[in-house]
């Protein structure tokens, strides 16, 4: 899909968040809905208790009074003894008939501070009456009984503040409960989400690990077997890697079939070749001229074959290094020196004339004669070959110790637009459309590439040192030493195991990719 | 008398070609199909060198290699289908003197049969009587002694002990023996030396595994010491 087309709301919160962060929203409205609920009701539970508390005692005590006498003859003095008489009337409670005849029972309570309703009601419809109402911010129940015959009545008031405490407390408490509730949900859904994501996690790990070249990754069936969600998923996947797993190995497969069967004709053929060479005196020209064009293109299949056979080793990843330990300086010497053309001379820097380095020894010369052929074939031969220590920087603590091995020459060079090129496969630089007799079959450099790779190492083409017109061909290897001793110390014959074989079958994929991006610079 | 060459492989065209290009270096050419035939025809045919493609109906060329070896020196080349497998090793075990991979040159095959031919037949020069301990190598007689005991090497191990001998003490890397021994350019495989080298010591070293007369130098090469 382009990338236009895309909604603009398309989520940016990825799936775990969201899962994550649903539980908790649902989790938070339903603790406040259950918060909100349990307060009004225990609100309303409490003051409805504590009403009719209050409502049970006015009218015990109106009767104490009513049974006390006649308030309106009596003596206020008397009234006020029994109503001070009473079991429990703390609270503020007055008899008022509506006049200026009142009795309080707290100095400082009168008949007005009554909510009005509540007085007429009681004197003038001679109606028993409870309200609530609040005075200067407090909430308070009043009752009123009124006397019947008296025009008077009896009224008395309740506090509600300790409810209102009461309910504060527990206010506090669903709020807490709400906070707690929504972080556990947070936690809950975090935890959740990343439980119902993992499969997802798992299959991003293995196609992963499928992309670097594992392909015998597959995730565990059986795991999944009882989840009708996910089942699916697992299985097509392990269908998807194991159909991408036959490909790959019926394409690498097929290129080392052809290449073994071309094994024999091609030995028939040089044989044949060679005897014909052996007789080529008793030819005609013609045929001595087809004979030479027959000659050169079997050495060209040839070679040709031998590079397929090499590189569909390692496309198959059966490839074994043989790592020992090489005298790097006099290796090179030895394998430039027995290559028949001009001297190349060996520049070693300093620390790099007695290196000693754990390598493959017919992997490195393979590399720095395909380097010397190639400079045959487009330079005119290298000028000379350096060999330098790099120490790794100091910020980097995994880095190891390299060692480069340049072949430079004098030619053209390569234009950095075609430096990551030319170690492509069948890739022959700007002679590519002419295949003259001495250019090689394009696999030189590719191979080179894979050979340093095995090892840990890499290839590149640069500038030439001294910025003159020419090319830089690098190999780095990294400085191994998988023994260490005496120097006179034998370890590498007693026994066919202990000669520092690595076998890398099939793990080769995994190492790091060539590095031949932006290498110029790092030198 | 000419040099007879014995070359056991089964597919026809190839064994025809070569017959061919080993007939063109003035040497006879007996064949054989398989395994079985080699090893019947082995001992009338008076064969001084014998080539064996690994890859054969019936017995493969590994036991081919071993029922020879087992009765004489004579010098044999395995033919390999590749250079990267255990083939090579297990075709030198079995006692082989020098391996080639398909496809090759049949230059490159007469070289190497010249080379063993040479190790065969010259003695080779220098100092008549080496002593290295209880070791005495005598070049021109083609003997070694251990204890005054001769000690039975083939030919191609024999070179080996000559070269390393001729320079008592001083490193002879893999691609020197190579070379000298074998005749190999470039790309000659350091397991032919290492393979040799070992068979070399459980003949002439009192304790094979702790070699006191055949050392490594680590990452240099072999030197022979007292």
């Amino acid at each position: 899909m382009p990338e236009g087309s895309r909604p603009w709301h398309e989520p940016r919160v990825g799936l775990r968040s969201r899962v994550a962060l649903s539980v908790t929203g649902v989790s938070f409205v339903l603790s406040v809905v259950v918060s909100l609920t349990v307060f009004a009701v225990a609100n309303q539970v409490l003051l409805d208790a504590r009403e009719e508390a209050a409502s049970l005692r006015t009218l015990k005590n109106a009767s104490v009074v009513l049974s006390t006498r006649d308030i309106s003859e009596s003596n206020p003095g008397d009234v006020l003894t029994a109503l001070s008489n009473l079991s429990d009337t703390s609270n503020p409670a007055v008899i008022w008939d509506g006049g200026a005849n009142s009795q309080s029972l707290n100095s400082n309570f009168t008949a007005d501070d009554l909510p009005a309703q509540l007085r007429d009601r009681a004197l003038l419809d001679e109606e028993a009456g409870i309200m609530r109402y609040q005075t200067d911010g407090h909430t308070q129940v009043a009752v009123a009984v009124p006397i019947p015959n008296q025009r008077a009545a009896y009224f008395e008031v309740t506090p509600l503040d300790d409810i209102a405490d009461a309910m504060s407390s527990i206010r506090l408490a669903l709020a807490g409960a709400v906070v707690v509730s929504t972080l556990l949900a947070a936690l809950l859904g975090s935890w959740a989400s990343r439980y119902t994501i993992r499969p997802l996690t798992r299959v991003s790990t293995a196609a992963q690990s499928v992309a670097l070249g594992n392909l015998d990754t597959r995730i565990n069936y059986e795991e999944y077997r009882h989840d009708p969600d996910l089942a699916p998923l697992v299985e097509n996947f392990n269908d998807m890697v194991q159909a991408l797993q036959q490909r790959i190995n019926r394409d690498a497969r097929f290129a080392s079939d052809v290449s073994h069967e071309l094994r024999s004709p091609l030995t028939t053929l040089n044989a044949g070749l060679q005897v014909l060479d052996n007789n080529r005196s008793e030819m005609p020209e013609r045929a001595q001229q087809a004979l030479d064009l027959l000659a050169s293109d079997v050495d060209r299949f040839t070679q040709l074959v031998e590079d397929l056979l090499e590189i569909s080793r390692f496309d198959a990843g059966a490839v074994r290094l043989e790592l020992d330990d090489v005298a790097l300086v006099p290796m090179i010497r030895n394998t430039v020196g027995s290559l028949s053309r001009h001297e190349v001379p060996v520049v070693a820097e300093p620390g790099t004339e007695d290196l000693v380095i754990a390598c493959d020894r017919r992997r490195l010369a393979r590399i720095l004669v395909n380097f010397c052929n190639n400079a045959d074939k487009y330079a005119d031969g290298a000028t000379h070959i350096s060999v330098s220590l790099h120490n790794p920087d100091g910020d980097d603590p995994l880095a190891e110790p390299t060692v480069r091995i340049g072949v430079e020459d004098a030619g053209p060079g390569v234009p950095p637009d075609m430096r990551e090129e030319v170690f492509d496969r069948f890739n022959r630089g700007d002679q590519g459309g002419a295949r003259g007799a001495d250019i090689g079959v394009g696999l030189g450099l590719a191979l080179v590439a894979e050979h340093a790779r095995i090892q840990g190492g890499r290839v590149w083409v640069e500038d030439r040192v001294d910025g003159g017109s020419g090319a830089r061909f690098v190999v780095e290897l990294p400085v191994l030493q998988v023994r260490s001793g005496e120097p006179e110390e034998d370890l590498s014959l007693a026994s066919p195991e202990s000669t520092g074989n690595l076998t890398l079958t099939g793990e080769h994929r995994a190492l790091p990719p060539l590095g031949t991006t932006g290498a110029a610079e790092d030198s | 008398m000419s040099t007879t060459i014995l070359t056991v492989e089964d597919d026809e065209r190839i064994r025809t070609s070569v017959r061919l290009a080993l007939e063109d270096e003035g040497w006879q050419v007996v064949e054989s199909e398989t395994g079985e035939d080699a090893i019947a025809r082995f001992p009338t045919s008076n064969a001084d060198v014998v080539l064996i493609d690994i890859m054969l109906p019936g017995i493969d060329g590994f036991e081919v290699c071993r029922s020879i070896r087992r009765e004489s020196d004579v010098p044999i080349v395995m033919v390999t289908a590749r250079a990267d497998t255990h083939d090579v090793v297990a075709g030198l075990e079995a006692g082989a003197d020098d391996y080639l991979t398909k496809p090759f040159v049949p230059k490159e095959l007469s070289a190497r049969i010249r080379a063993m031919l040479r190790r065969a037949r010259t003695p080779p020069p220098g100092n008549p009587h080496l002593t290295f301990g209880e070791l005495e190598v005598v070049p021109q007689e083609g003997e070694v002694l251990r204890n005054g005991e001769p000690v039975h090497l083939t030919k191609t191990e024999f070179k080996l002990l000559v070269e390393l001998a001729s320079q008592p003490g001083t490193v002879l890397s893999r691609e020197d023996l190579l070379d000298r021994v074998w005749g190999h350019g470039v790309f000659g495989d350091g397991r032919l030396v290492d393979v040799h080298i070992r068979r070399l010591r459980t003949k002439i070293e009192p304790d094979p595994a702790n070699p006191t007369h055949v050392a490594t130098v680590r990452g240099l090469g072999y030197k022979l010491q007292g």
